[in-house]
């Protein structure tokens, strides 16, 4: 016994020397300059590598866990193989909508909202998202919720609902994203540049528009889901307060049904365009500011010439302060507060090299040529020992900052494996690093920075540059930026097509009570009760309705707050609200033209209209009945889809673009019922419009009157 | 870290607190997972304490304590100290001709900008650019910056944990000797900063226009990025003025989290750190902004789409309802089950995004409660706005039933827990909580707070304050809507 303990004694003294003994003692007085320091440091201690448990499942599902018990928490993080680059040309954005449906729109069991609220109850999280070369699902627990979160994650994973709604949803957020994505400068020059340099004409270009989502269905994204979505295809890393046994097991079992099975996802389509380099304008009336980006493609981080970029870049417009375009066009010439340039390579396609910089409006020039100059420097002369040495101990001496937290490098792992990089890639690149000279850096900055390449984008209010932009000696490309509408599909047309349609407006006209009998109406005298209901709940709405065939209208709305008066004789009018009274704004006007284009009384006339054409469609079937399908078009651009009953002749229903004040029009349905017959014309008593499917109308008529010898000036006094 | 970490009780037995002679206060957190060290200094001043006149100024210092000192940042000390004073006094001269005003003789004014211009040219020439984050990248710093908010100044960074006395030795330096070299052209940095935040983000308008309509006689109504023609009328002495004034070490609290020796690390605070002379703190603001006499309402008009900001007036942080209104940020914004949430954004789809937050622009003092959406397109902020009232006074007059409190609790729980996850976001709060409430500990205190509050409460303080009379609302709308 006593011989252990002058062991153990001896041991416990050896021990308490080491620690003593490690590092200097700090100086009594502080150091006379921070070079007397970089003498004393102490070594730096090494960095312990957590252990990361690897495990596939059956179904191919392959695990990595790593242990840790510093908080009671656990993450999990899956990496899937999908990605936006895989959207079909004509449905940009269906791999975002499915993965925000994932999570939102519920699983069989269990819709969104019922998800949302027993996770936050345990201030749990589960979510998903597919961005442009991954995806990934997600989930946060506090230990004691670990089965019941699991669960859930799981059941997201394997068997998610894609209800309508959430997908509505998805869709009606992404529209007004949509609507603001010329709202601020920086986000404008970014989209620019990159669509510009990756091109347009491909998935590294495309953006979402509304027309895409428009076309996006519930079974797009069922099929993209099972397609990328298999069990084979996921790395699942979990990280947290477990043990690998118990996890491993937890997640065997709630995976296990999971068995769908699938082709190998094809790999990411290959970066092949050829941007046209040049300079592009985008006129922003409202700043003071230019954004500005300059460069071309820039390449991948397994390149050889990686390491060297990447100092080359660094030294140029690196990150933090220590850069030449910092120092010269913000220290120096305080041009911009925002400067940097950065070699931007990916691991599977090529980034960005990029110069960026925000500089007021009458600086935008100097600016730009003294980046210019900057990239032409570098291209000239090898950098000074001091720029090198900077560059390469900035980034060695940080070194330990890439594995400081175990989810970091449990994250770095699973990346390399998803991209096929080596295992001890960063290593291998930190040596590279080390070994990069000056002639490295001029010899990658003239082979790789290609001035007579680059594009640049400027988004500013040119009228107050310093100079034309042309100044730098290439022509302007004005860019455009005005969000497009979707494009009203509009039927073949033809002969036949013209004569089909033809042929159904006249059963129309028929049904009506006649082509004659519409021709000799001159007036109509409409009394009707609206219940609309909308957003802010339901509202009724008394209107009076006077019409002097085509187009002169005098509307008389009683409304919850009071009178609203609309005249208009089709190219103007007036307008009078509790407040007072103002000319009738564009808006109404052009939503008057288009009720007026749409009066059944004079639309069925549109075969004695020349400027018109009526078209046969399709046919259709409005609930049971049968219906034949034609669009009726003027000249200046009215469109309404009429469906038709085809064995009565009556009207079912008109489709048509209802008004977009901002943002995507709606679709807008009227249908028709209680027909009766006022002066020999069959009218509707009843009429119920839908906006996107919902119902926003219910109209009841309650007096209808012809040819009461309307005057035109009675309707236009106030 | 034992497995209750999120407990007082043991995470204190990691914490070291100790204060110098000279009033400033140190916290060190062990933490020895990986061999880093972050750090946090955070100064108790922001842009609440700028002088009338010099708007900016507490900004505008933080982008000077970047400059470096007389040994850093310097080509040549001696002939750099002579060239600064040369600028000073022209810069001397040049404003006493302007502050002539109408008398002003142009030519001269025109002879001395020309003047001064070639003085700050000059001394320019002795700069080393940068030095001074240079020196910290170089050395392997990382996540270099610092943030100046109307309540508080904050600067942070990260290194290896065998290099922390250089922490210690630039620190220290910076706020004991700065040099303000390359002053005037840094005020041009400043505008740009502002034509980015501001001028050119239609956002950044909003909330201006909104402070200085919600604020009159109070200062939290002041740009933290200052007005224009104060920025470009700063003097060197004006910046100097409010460093001695605001950057008093008993003002002042430092974190250091990470893999540290307490022991050591109390040693070089007092080999460093005692050189900054003892000052007295400054005064607070004693100018309180009246109690509203009435709804105000602002628009600015924007080529963007548009957005809505309604602020409530809301007690300090130091109010006894702090807790209430921190319940009802959960009840009312936070998350998928939040009522604003399910509301405007899921059901009614009135809004692309909606939320709220107290706290605004600070909490030193009374300041707001600060709701905000983003109407979708197609809807109006009108709209946006009757929606956020319809839930404002369900809140008044319905009680918050107890399964929507109990969540709040349990999500403050697991947020404590996920803040003792990062080093650097530890050190910020430790160094924030210290400096706020004079004891670290109310991170944990405030979960207790929270866990007391009753539907009661969120009631009553949501008729108190939450009133048309108390509130201000700032649309961003497209000209003619």
């Amino acid at each position: 016994m006593k011989r252990f303990g002058i062991v153990f004694g001896l041991a416990g003294a050896a021990a308490a020397w080491g620690q003593q003994a490690a590092p200097k003692p700090a100086a009594a007085a502080p150091v006379a300059s921070h070079r007397d320091l970089e003498k004393r440091y102490p070594p730096l201690k090494e960095v312990k590598i957590p252990e990361v448990v690897t495990h596939t499942l059956p179904n191919g599902l392959r695990l990595y866990l790593v242990e840790d018990h510093t908080l009671p928490i656990i993450r999990g993080h899956a990496l899937i193989r999908a990605g936006n680059l895989f959207d079909p040309a004509d449905k940009v954005g269906l791999a975002d909508l499915t993965g925000a449906v994932l999570r939102t729109g519920g699983t069989v069991s269990k819709t969104g909202d019922q998800l949302d609220q027993e996770l936050e109850r345990m201030a749990a999280s589960v979510e998903a998202g597919i961005g442009e070369t991954s995806a990934n699902a997600n989930f946060f627990a506090l230990r004691e919720n670990l089965d019941q979160v699991l669960a859930i994650y799981a059941d997201v994973v394997m068997h998610p609902a894609f209800r309508q709604d959430k997908i509505d949803l998805h869709k009606n957020q992404t529209r007004s994203v949509i609507s603001r994505r010329n709202d601020e400068p920086d986000e404008i020059v970014r989209r620019e540049f990159g669509d510009l340099v990756y091109g347009k004409d491909n998935p590294y270009g495309w953006r979402i528009e509304y027309e895409h989502l428009d076309r996006i269905q519930k079974a797009d994204l069922e099929r993209f889901y099972r397609r990328h979505f298999f069990p084979a295809n996921v790395m699942l890393s979990v990280y947290g307060d477990f043990s690998p046994a118990e996890m491993k097991q937890k997640l065997e079992a709630v995976f296990r049904e999971w068995n769908n099975q699938q082709e190998p996802v094809p790999p990411f389509p290959a970066v092949t365009h050829k941007a046209k380099a040049g300079t592009y304008l985008v006129t922003k009336d409202d700043v003071n500011q230019t954004n500005l980006r300059l460069g071309h493609l820039g390449g991948i981080l397994k390149d050889e010439d990686y390491p060297a970029l990447e100092v080359m870049a660094d030294i140029l417009g690196g990150g933090g302060f220590r850069s030449r375009l910092v120092a010269r066009v913000r220290s120096k010439l305080g041009y911009a507060y925002s400067v940097g340039a950065r070699w931007g390579a990916n691991y599977g396609h090529p980034g960005l090299f990029l110069a960026t910089a925000g500089t007021k409006s009458n600086s935008t020039v100097k600016a730009i040529q003294a980046i210019q100059e900057e990239i032409a420097r570098l291209r000239k002369e090898p950098v000074s020992d001091a720029e090198l040495r900077t560059a390469k101990e900035t980034v060695v001496n940080s070194f330990v900052f890439n594995f400081d937290t175990k989810p970091k490098t449990l994250n770095r792992m699973l990346v390399y494996e998803y991209w096929g990089y080596p295992k001890d890639f960063i290593f291998q690149y930190k040596k590279k690093l080390e070994g990069v000279t000056a002639a490295d850096v001029l010899r990658v900055a003239q082979k790789y920075l290609k001035p007579e390449e680059m594009v640049l984008v400027a988004v500013g209010k040119p009228a107050d540059f310093d100079s034309p932009l042309d100044t730098l000696g290439r022509a302007v490309t004005p860019l455009a930026i005005t969000i497009p509408q979707p494009k009203q599909e509009r039927a073949q047309t033809d002969d036949k097509s013209l004569s089909a349609g033809k042929a159904v407006l006249a059963k129309a006209q028929k049904a009506a009570g006649g082509a004659d009998k519409l021709a000799s109406l001159k007036d109509v005298t409409v009394a009707l009760r609206a219940q609309l209901s909308g957003p802010m709940g339901n509202m009724a709405v008394e209107q009076k309705v006077r019409l002097i065939y085509p187009s002169t209208l005098r509307q008389e709305n009683t409304l919850p707050f009071g009178k609203l008066d609309v005249y208009t004789d089709g190219k103007g009018g007036w307008m009078k609200h509790p407040q007072g009274q103002m000319p009738i704004p564009g808006p109404q006007l052009q939503q008057s033209r288009g009720e007026m284009f749409r009066m059944t009384e004079t639309l069925l006339l549109s075969d004695r209209d020349p400027a018109r054409t009526v078209n046969f469609v399709k046919k259709d079937k409005v609930g049971e009945r049968e219906a034949e399908v034609i669009e009726i078009a003027s000249k200046e651009g009215d469109q309404v889809t009429v469906f038709v009953d085809a064995q009565s002749g009556q009207i079912l229903k008109k489709q048509y673009r209802g008004m977009a004040m901002a943002g995507p029009a709606s679709t807008v349905e009227e249908t028709y019922e209680d027909f009766r017959e006022v002066s020999g014309v069959r009218v509707p008593f009843k009429v119920t419009i839908f906006q996107n499917e919902k119902k926003f109308s219910e109209m009841t008529v309650s007096e209808v009157q012809y040819n009461t010898g309307l005057k035109a000036d009675e309707l236009a006094k106030p | 870290m034992p497995a209750a970490a999120q407990d007082l009780k043991a995470f204190e037995k990691t914490v070291t607190d100790f204060t110098l002679a000279n009033g400033l206060r140190f916290l060190v957190v062990e933490r020895h997972d990986a061999p880093v060290v972050s750090f946090h200094t955070y100064v108790d001043a922001g842009s609440v304490d700028d002088p009338k006149g010099a708007t900016g100024m507490a900004h505008m210092f933080e982008h000077m304590a970047f400059k470096g000192t007389e040994k850093i940042g310097s080509k040549n000390w001696a002939d750099e100290k002579k060239a600064l004073e040369a600028v000073d006094r022209a810069f001397d001269a040049l404003r006493a001709e302007r502050n002539k005003a109408r008398q002003a003789d142009k030519k001269k004014i025109e002879e001395l900008d020309k003047a001064f211009k070639s003085a700050v040219e000059k001394a320019g020439e002795l700069v080393e650019t940068d030095e001074f984050s240079r020196i910290i990248e170089q050395s392997g710093g990382v996540g270099l910056n610092a943030s100046t908010s109307a309540d508080r100044t904050n600067y942070f960074y990260n290194l290896p944990s065998n290099r922390v006395e250089l922490w210690f030795y630039l620190e220290s330096e910076r706020f004991l000797r700065p040099v303000y070299r390359e002053f005037y052209k840094e005020r041009d940095v400043v505008r740009e900063e502002r034509r980015m935040r501001t001028e050119s983000n239609p956002v950044g308008k909003l909330v201006e226009v909104f402070l200085t309509t919600a604020f009159n006689a109070h200062p939290y109504g002041q740009p933290g990025v200052g007005w224009p023609d104060d920025v470009e009328n700063f003097s060197i002495a004006d910046a100097d003025a409010f460093y001695r004034k605001y950057y008093v070490p008993s003002a002042m609290t430092i974190a250091l989290v990470g893999d540290v020796d307490p022991k050591e690390m109390r040693r070089m605070a007092e080999t460093y750190f005692a050189r900054l002379p003892k000052r007295p703190v400054a005064p607070p603001v004693l100018t309180q902004e009246p109690e509203q006499p009435g709804e105000r309402r602002l628009e600015v008009e924007s080529q963007a789409q548009p957005v809505i900001l309604v602020g409530y007036r809301k007690p300090s942080q130091y109010d006894k309802d702090r807790a209430v209104f921190d319940v009802i940020q959960s009840v009312l914004a936070g998350g998928r089950t939040s009522w604003l949430y399910k509301e405007l954004v899921r059901d009614k789809q009135l809004a692309l995004a909606a939320g709220g937050f107290p706290g605004f622009p600070g909490e030193k003092y009374p300041g707001m409660f600060l709701f905000y959406a983003f109407p979708n397109s197609g809807k109006t902020v009108a709209e946006n706005e009757a929606a956020m009232y319809t839930l404002i006074e369900k809140l008044k007059t319905e009680k918050v039933d107890q399964e929507t409190l109990d969540m709040v609790k349990t999500k403050n729980r697991a947020e404590l827990i996920q803040k003792l996850e990062r080093n650097a976001g530890l050190a910020d709060l430790m160094a924030a909580y210290q400096g706020v409430f004079g004891d670290w500990r109310q991170l944990f205190h405030e979960l207790d707070e929270i866990n007391r509050v009753t539907a009661d409460d969120v009631q009553r303080v949501a008729k108190q304050y939450f009133t048309k009379k108390n509130r201000t609302v700032g649309w961003l709308v497209q000209a003619g809507k």
